[in-house]
């Protein structure tokens, strides 16, 4: 990816996952360890029960808990240095367990490859424990399958992220649902065809000539499948215009020399 | 008459402390005593959602412990505990009868560990 393309990814991720701060002081509603913006020094709230800040979360690392934001990404990814658990793959997370209420609320994380949380599953036959990891292998609802397309958005927002994660080497179990067809994600796909340029047709003398070279920003359009690596980046190609101009020599033209 | 005030709401403040039992929010600041979670002394504070209340400081965290006659009370008073937090970070959990209500607002606890640490040695 060129890095000009890096740059407005990163920018356009900063700007839709920066938590803003809540109008006016306004209280916000937490339940359960999470990241803290960088514009609040960054890191990670090691708060477990629930709590308030000033600051509003992001839509596709949180869901909710009886009114309060619950965050459902990778606490490492921002410098969590607790007790951490392996899992690969998409999964059910039993927030009421976590956070240790009698509230039943099953989420979903749509974190597609390696990753850790704070919290094992319980035990019981929907998961598997293979090569140090947590698999999914129960039968996923549809409020899963539903809400996919739409929070397996949470990918491009780690792609990008630098941290130790997960070393998963084992072959996964029979079952994991990210081995299933009907649940199968395409693999990175990072298309980035090759800049063209459209050459100017010379119809005037070259004397008195200017070229301008209009360069458009490329735009990225970012596209979620479905399932792990999920991120598929697709490049629109960067067209570079060159546009002639024509200076007259009021009849004192002689030709290219 | 005015002395006999004074003394009659002494004896009252004598009994309440002096009567032997253990209060909910003595049980709390006992169990952050143990861990090295002192307060600062505690002091009398008036708030509008509970009648019987403490505010202090550990580590650099305003708190504030009340009591309640019934662990159902303490739990209602949460939402409005959270008012005494204002536009920061903090807590506000019923821990059986007792109500505590944490609020840093001097920013130093910015990771929340003196506030989670709080909340989770108080005795349900």
């Amino acid at each position: 990816m060129p890095r000009s393309s890096c740059v407005l990814v990163a920018l356009a991720l900063a700007l839709w996952t920066a938590p803003a701060t809540a109008s006016a002081g306004r209280q916000v509603r937490y339940i359960g360890i999470h990241p803290l913006p960088k514009a609040e020094g960054g890191g990670i709230c090691y708060i477990e029960g629930p709590h308030v800040h000033v600051y509003d979360a992001d839509k596709v690392q949180y869901r909710d808990h009886r009114g309060a934001h619950y965050f459902v990404g990778d606490p490492v990814a921002y410098g969590y240095d607790g007790q951490r658990y392996a899992y690969k793959g998409h999964h059910p997370i039993h927030v009421s367990a976590v956070v240790g209420d009698s509230e039943p609320d099953d989420e979903y994380c749509y974190l597609s490859g390696p990753h850790y949380h704070y919290f094992a599953p319980p035990e019981g036959p929907e998961f598997q424990l293979t090569g140090g990891a947590y698999f999914f292998v129960g039968e996923p609802p549809h409020a899963y399958v539903e809400a996919r397309p739409a929070l397996m958005k949470i990918n491009a927002v780690y792609q990008p992220l630098v941290y130790e994660r997960p070393v998963v080497t084992v072959d996964a179990p029979v079952g994991w649902i990210g081995a299933r067809a009907e649940f199968a994600v395409p693999a990175v796909v990072v298309a980035s065809p090759p800049p063209v340029v459209v050459a100017p047709t010379v119809v005037a003398p070259a004397a008195g000539i200017r070229i301008d070279a209009h360069v458009p920003m490329p735009s990225v359009h970012v596209d979620i499948g479905i399932g792990a690596p999920a991120v598929i980046v697709h490049e629109r190609p960067v067209i570079i215009e060159e546009r002639v101009r024509v200076k007259h020599d009021h009849g004192r033209h002689r030709g290219h020399r | 008459m005015r002395g006999w005030v004074l003394t009659a709401v002494a004896l009252v403040a004598c009994s309440k402390a002096g009567d032997g039992k253990a209060t909910p929010r003595d049980a709390v600041i006992s169990a952050w005593k143990a861990d090295q979670l002192a307060p600062t002394s505690m002091a009398p504070a008036q708030v509008a959602f509970a009648k019987d209340c403490q505010g202090g400081t550990v580590s650099g965290v305003d708190v504030l412990v009340c009591n309640f006659a019934s662990p159902a009370e303490a739990k209602a008073a949460e939402d409005p505990g959270l008012a005494w937090i204002g536009a920061t970070t903090g807590a506000a959990q019923a821990h059986g009868a007792a109500l505590i209500v944490a609020a840093d607002r001097k920013k130093s606890d910015p990771s929340g560990r003196t506030i989670n640490k709080l909340m989770k040695l108080a005795p349900n």
